[in-house]
């Protein structure tokens, strides 16, 4: 008891002629339900987050199997890993594929979400009931997505053949949409743009519902007509949304794994794959975790590049 | 009337088609769930099923694994949920009431998390949760999870906090309430629909997640929806009822969330950039 009181005196004592000292004790005793509150949620982001972004790019330049990978012990490798993503075949059609694919997918999503946020603005009769219609296909998860969409081009029993044919598609007849890269690639894009057209649409519709009607009304009574009215007004004052979900859309787009996975999985030599599916493959199914690693990061790489110019959209437009 | 019909008919049209393709493929799935096998296996598919039946639900739930992963994916979503919920309204309380200046970190934080592919993340992520001891438990994918959900219900719970007056809580305080009781009783009830989409964003995460779950699950017992359902689609010789029968089991109760949610998702999805 005694030297505890001691102490505390003493710490009195020595505290008194130092404010600052005080100061930063109380700054410290201000702060701690603060940081306390801020914590849980700190280290989980760190712990799950950061370093394992920062441990992937590590990893990029090694060479490590399922051993190295638990117990330690990969080779630096250097920049070997990123000569073989550029170099074998299969792993540039992946990067090839998602450029492609994924820009094809932007602007499918782009141009029909347009369209149909148009369609909606026009406030027809029966309007709440399509929006809700519009908004399904968002609801449904990618998996289930692709499940129902697999089933619908099946080959033989699928509804899209039986469609074709009966239009007059004859060569339709059994025909197998997951035996190439180009077909099951459409059938994919059907998918994607089935799933993420909603999104684009109801956001560009809410975008609509904020022009001002004095600005198009002018437009109109100056002679424009409906087309010229979209081009030199409506386009020019929605451009900021429409950057920020271009962006948005192409870094869904080209980080897109669940529906690639389970639908491009019987495709001949896995030519269908994309950046996202060959990284883990490369890594889980064939224990290349470097070589992995390194597609991640260059896919990352390219995700980064986008989120920069997102950043600076946003910044420009003043949302932050 | 023809000019109503040039006017204003081709815009039903469109409506009529758009809203075919946006439906159909839904329509499709839940018909096929209730017919027979002879005649999902038909070269001329029906658009009505003959003889419906729900035989092919109570096979799935009975003897495969889809009763007991639709309990799985309820236990890891909710999970999710729960915890995002305290973890997340601690967080966003203290970054909107202390006014520490790392809320562009945190937009980054949230940007990260929201955009960057978890295939970059993966493989280190497998080593934590192996080094855990965690691979193939619920909290493997729950903490995982919530690495992904809590940046972004930070930053959609700390904006409502802020919309709420301090005064209120000074209020509450003087009447001799803590600050963490102040928080709970005044600023939280206040902030309900903050905490409602959080909620939802938060349980559609651990309810829609694939390729963690494949990553992290391997004992039958413990696979969720997603899980299943690609096991079933990944087959060579595809059983498309019981697929069927699955897709529907696991879509209907987000979609039901969803249609209920619609608006606050809208805001939520773009972390709030894109204004309506």
């Amino acid at each position: 008891m005694s030297t505890g009181s001691a102490a505390v005196s003493a710490g009195r004592a020595a505290r008194a002629p130092r404010p600052r000292g005080m100061m930063a004790r109380r700054a410290v005793a201000r702060l701690t339900l603060p940081v306390l509150m801020l914590l849980p949620a700190m280290v989980i982001i760190v712990a799950l987050v950061g370093y394992p972004l920062v441990r992937t790019v590590y990893l990029s330049f090694t060479d490590t199997d399922l051993g190295n990978l638990i117990y330690g012990g990969s080779d630096w490798v250097g920049l070997q890993n990123f000569k073989e993503v550029f170099t074998d075949e299969h792993l540039r059609a992946s990067l090839v594929n998602t450029v492609l694919f994924g820009t094809a997918c932007v602007i499918g999503t782009m141009v029909f979400g347009f369209a149909v946020a148009l369609l909606l603005n026009e406030r027809l009769k029966g309007n709440f009931v399509f929006s809700i219609a519009v908004l399904l296909p968002w609801a449904v998860p990618a998996i289930a997505a692709a499940a129902i969409w697999k089933w619908l081009f099946d080959p033989s029993y699928g509804f899209v053949n039986w469609a074709l044919v009966h239009l007059g598609f004859d060569s339709f007849q059994d025909y197998a949409w997951f035996a190439s890269r180009f077909s099951a690639y459409v059938a994919i894009f059907i998918t994607v743009c089935w799933q993420s057209f909603p999104f684009i649409a109801l956001s560009l519709l809410a975008g609509l519902q904020t022009l001002p009607k004095e600005t198009l009304q002018a437009a109109a009574v100056d002679g424009a007509n409906s087309w010229q009215r979209f081009r030199l007004v409506t386009l020019p004052l929605l451009r900021p949304i429409i950057a920020v979900l271009v962006v948005f859309s192409t870094i869904w787009d080209f980080k897109i794994f669940d529906q690639i996975y389970v639908m491009a999985a019987g495709v001949p030599d896995r030519g269908a794959d994309t950046a996202a599916v060959a990284a883990y493959r490369e890594g889980f199914a064939l224990s290349h975790y470097g070589l992995g690693s390194a597609v991640a990061v260059v896919l990352f790489l390219i995700l980064l590049a986008f989120s920069i110019l997102y950043v600076r959209l946003i910044g420009k437009e003043g949302e932050l | 009337m023809t000019r109503w019909l040039r006017r204003r008919g081709w815009k039903y049209a469109s409506m009529i088609v758009v809203a075919a393709f946006a439906l159909f493929p839904i329509y499709y799935l839940v018909i096929t769930s209730l017919k027979t096998r002879e005649e999902i296996y038909s070269r001329t598919p029906d658009l009505w099923p003959n003889h419906p039946n729900w035989h092919e639900y109570s096979s799935v739930l009975g003897e495969g694994h889809v009763g007991r992963a639709l309990v799985n994916s309820l236990i890891v979503a909710s999970g999710t949920m729960v915890i995002c919920l305290i973890v997340g309204a601690l967080a966003a309380y203290a970054l909107a009431r202390w006014r520490f200046k790392i809320t562009h970190l945190l937009l980054m934080a949230v940007l990260m998390t929201q955009m960057f592919p978890l295939v970059v993340l993966v493989i280190p992520l497998f080593v934590i949760m192996r080094k855990a001891d965690l691979l193939g438990t619920y909290w493997s994918l729950i903490i995982t999870y919530l690495a992904f959900s809590v940046p972004l219900a930070i930053w959609v719970m700390r904006s409502f906090i802020l919309t709420i007056p301090e005064e209120l809580e000074y209020a509450a305080r003087i009447d001799g309430a803590t600050r963490i009781g102040a928080m709970i009783r005044v600023v939280l009830p206040l902030a309900a629909p903050g905490l409602a989409t959080v909620a939802v964003l938060a349980f559609l995460e651990g309810w829609k997640e694939f390729l963690l779950a494949l990553t992290f699950l391997n004992d039958e017992n413990k696979k969720t929806m997603p899980l299943v359902l690609q096991s079933f689609v990944g087959r060579g010789d595809v059983d498309w009822a019981k697929v069927m029968a699955t897709s529907v089991l696991y879509t209907l109760p987000v979609a039901i969330v969803f249609v209920l949610a619609r608006k606050h998702l809208m805001t939520a999805r773009t972390g709030g950039a894109v204004k309506g």
